[in-house]
């Protein structure tokens, strides 16, 4: 039988006009490999004085100090880890459980409209959100929720200090908003995707909802659930602008750490001292080996996270 | 799921016993039957209450946007340049322009590529479109401050700073989102159209124009537009590439002003004129938004529609 792709073999090789498109075909194809080549190429070449300078314990050094270049990445390190651990401690498992409502608890009827807003407010521009941050929940969380955090049991330990409104707390609650809309529709095509089979069993054994959300949805829709937390933790790790405007913009990790105060991602540094930054100096340099770090957490989450789907499914074959 | 408890028929022998025990189980099962009752609505509550604490915020925001946006908009907010600070007036003409072109020129760059590299992916398999599928993925996962960066040290180092510099890296933003939803709308085409173009004795290229192409364009419309919208609001890439000014230009080789400036410099600045000219930037640039995911939501389901 002759599939369609022998059909093309025979044709792509007719005529010059079939061999012109396929040389502008891969020379789309090509165009691509060198733009993902500059992209790694222009960042890695511009850091390469930082590195040449403060060799490899720039990345534990927590000093940064504009005026004498004493600089190191420790601090910034430190501030992307928490913002983006307080964003997913507070996101995921909020995300995850309305995503369950809304498919397991919820009429269709009802979780349809609800789902397409959530999608749709997930396309707001991340500046907006960081703008009503700063005019809204900053003043609230200074006046309110940051001295509220300070009497609870335990977990006023890590709120230690002045509330001072802006602050890693106040970025990565802001982050975790941002997060919820993606978290929420990719676990819903997740969990739409267990089959009602699955769960009519379990029923039928005597589960609670809970139990057959817990023990049968869950576990079937694992994979899913891991991608899309993957994809909400390389949004919050990457997410720069929104986090500029409400982390308060602190260089040292303040005695003692608290979340409570004014600190900075590696992106957000960058945004702030790039421009007053003289193009070839030690310090535009050192922004960029900041950036590098950047690239190399992103491709790590996305690669793990993508390492990790893969052996869950292999996992889930019977 | 009914789940009342039946009642046995009575025994015939009157064992004071039995009946006292078939009380004890039947109070047991009822009580079983309402802590599950009660354990199904608490987990629904607890589950619906995430559902709000999702909702509270969002709805919080776009409410609060619109409230001070609308109050900043006027006939001269979208047609005259920035007062300086402190003098009321005026309006961000250039910014709106500036994003205008600025995507208009990466659109232009973005989707012929695109829609090539999805071709590609689409009629030849081995490693390389399977490269290329892995480096869409590993692309639209990096943080666009990392395109503002590369597209400094490419560009603006070897130039200046320039609305076009600013386009390229909004192309390049776009370009992984527009590859896999354009491969994605066109794999819906089904084989049954490529061989009938092929039998009729079509070349490759024209069966892709003609069939391919052409019968998924609602799904192309919807990549494209979605891949737009994800650029139109980045703030990051336009830092490293062009300017925030208060000229008006419609020449993108010089810097041109954008839309996320107004937000970001404005919003921060302690001058209550310009403030207002922030919120009204977010406002403007959060409907943009909207309308271009809204659209590009619903072409697709209307167009198929309509061709059926």
């Amino acid at each position: 039988m002759v599939t369609t792709r022998q059909l093309l073999e025979k044709r792509r090789s007719s005529g010059s006009v079939g061999r012109g498109y396929a040389v502008l075909l891969w020379a789309a194809g090509g165009l691509f490999f060198v733009v993902v080549a500059a992209i790694i190429w222009g960042i890695v070449s511009q850091s390469a004085q930082a590195w040449g300078h403060f060799g490899i314990s720039f990345l534990w050094t927590t000093t940064w100090d504009q005026n004498t270049d004493q600089l190191g990445a420790a601090v910034f390190i430190i501030g992307t880890l928490t913002v983006t651990a307080i964003a997913m401690v507070i996101g995921i498992p909020i995300g995850l459980a309305a995503a369950a409502f809304l498919t397991e608890m919820c009429p269709r009827r009802i979780a349809t409209p609800l789902g397409i807003a959530i999608d749709l407010i997930a396309a707001v521009p991340s500046i907006v959100v960081g703008l009503w941050g700063l005019y809204v929940l900053q003043p609230i969380f200074l006046r309110d929720v940051e001295p509220f955090m300070q009497k609870i049991p335990v977990v006023k330990l890590a709120f230690k200090g002045e509330p001072l409104g802006a602050s890693l707390f106040l970025a990565g609650f802001v982050l975790s908003i941002m997060i919820v809309p993606t978290m929420v529709a990719l676990t819903r095509t997740a969990l739409a995707g267990v089959s009602n089979l699955d769960r009519e069993a379990a029923f039928a054994l005597g589960a609670t909802p809970w139990q057959v959300i817990r023990k049968v949805v869950i576990p079937g829709a694992n994979s899913g659930i891991m991608a899309a937390a993957t994809l909400a933790l390389g949004r919050a790790v990457g997410e720069t602008i929104a986090v500029t405007l409400l982390i308060g913009n602190g260089t040292t990790l303040g005695h003692p750490f608290s979340l409570l105060n004014p600190g900075g991602v590696l992106g957000s540094i960058i945004v702030l001292t790039f421009g007053e930054s003289q193009q070839g100096s030690l310090y535009r340099s050192a922004l960029m080996a900041l950036a590098v770090i950047l690239l190399v957490l992103t491709l790590i989450v996305n690669l793990g996270g993508r390492w990790i789907v893969r052996r869950n499914r292999e996992f889930r074959l019977p | 799921m009914s789940t009342d408890v039946i009642d046995a028929p009575a025994p015939s022998s009157r064992d004071a016993d039995y009946l006292a025990r078939r009380e004890l189980i039947q109070a047991s099962a009822r009580n079983t039957v309402k802590r599950r009752r009660i354990s199904a609505l608490v987990i629904r509550i607890l589950f619906g209450i995430c559902v709000v604490l999702v909702l509270i915020p969002l709805v919080a925001l776009v409410y609060y946007v619109c409230k001070r946006g609308i109050d900043a908009l006027s006939v001269a907010f979208f047609t005259q340049t920035p007062t300086p600070p402190g003098i009321p007036g005026g309006g961000i003409s250039n910014s709106i322009v500036g994003t205008l072109i600025i995507c208009g020129l990466a659109v232009l760059i973005a989707i012929p590529v695109g829609l090539l590299v999805a071709l590609l992916l689409i009629e030849r398999t081995g490693p390389i479109p399977t490269a290329i599928r892995f480096g869409a993925d590993v692309l639209s996962g990096l943080p666009s401050i990392l395109i503002g960066l590369f597209a400094y040290s490419v560009i603006v180092v070897h130039t200046h700073y320039s609305g076009w510099a600013a386009s390229i890296a909004l192309a390049v933003l776009m370009l992984p989102i527009m590859i896999r939803g354009d491969e994605e709308a066109m794999r819906t085409v089904p084989g049954d159209l490529w061989e009938a173009g092929l039998a009729l004795g079509a070349r490759q290229s024209r069966v892709v124009r003609s069939v391919v192409v052409r019968g998924s364009i609602p799904g192309l419309i919807t990549a494209n537009l979605l891949g737009l919208a994800r650029a139109v609001g980045e703030t990051a890439p336009l830092l490293f590439t062009t300017i925030f000014t208060t000229t008006f230009t419609l020449d993108p080789k010089q810097p041109m002003s954008a839309i996320p400036f107004v937000i970001f410099y404005d919003g921060t600045s302690a001058y209550k004129n310009l403030q207002e000219d922030a919120w009204g930037a977010a406002f403007v640039l959060m409907v943009g938004v909207l309308i271009l995911s809204i659209i590009g939501r619903t072409v697709a389901a209307r167009l198929t529609r309509k061709s059926r």
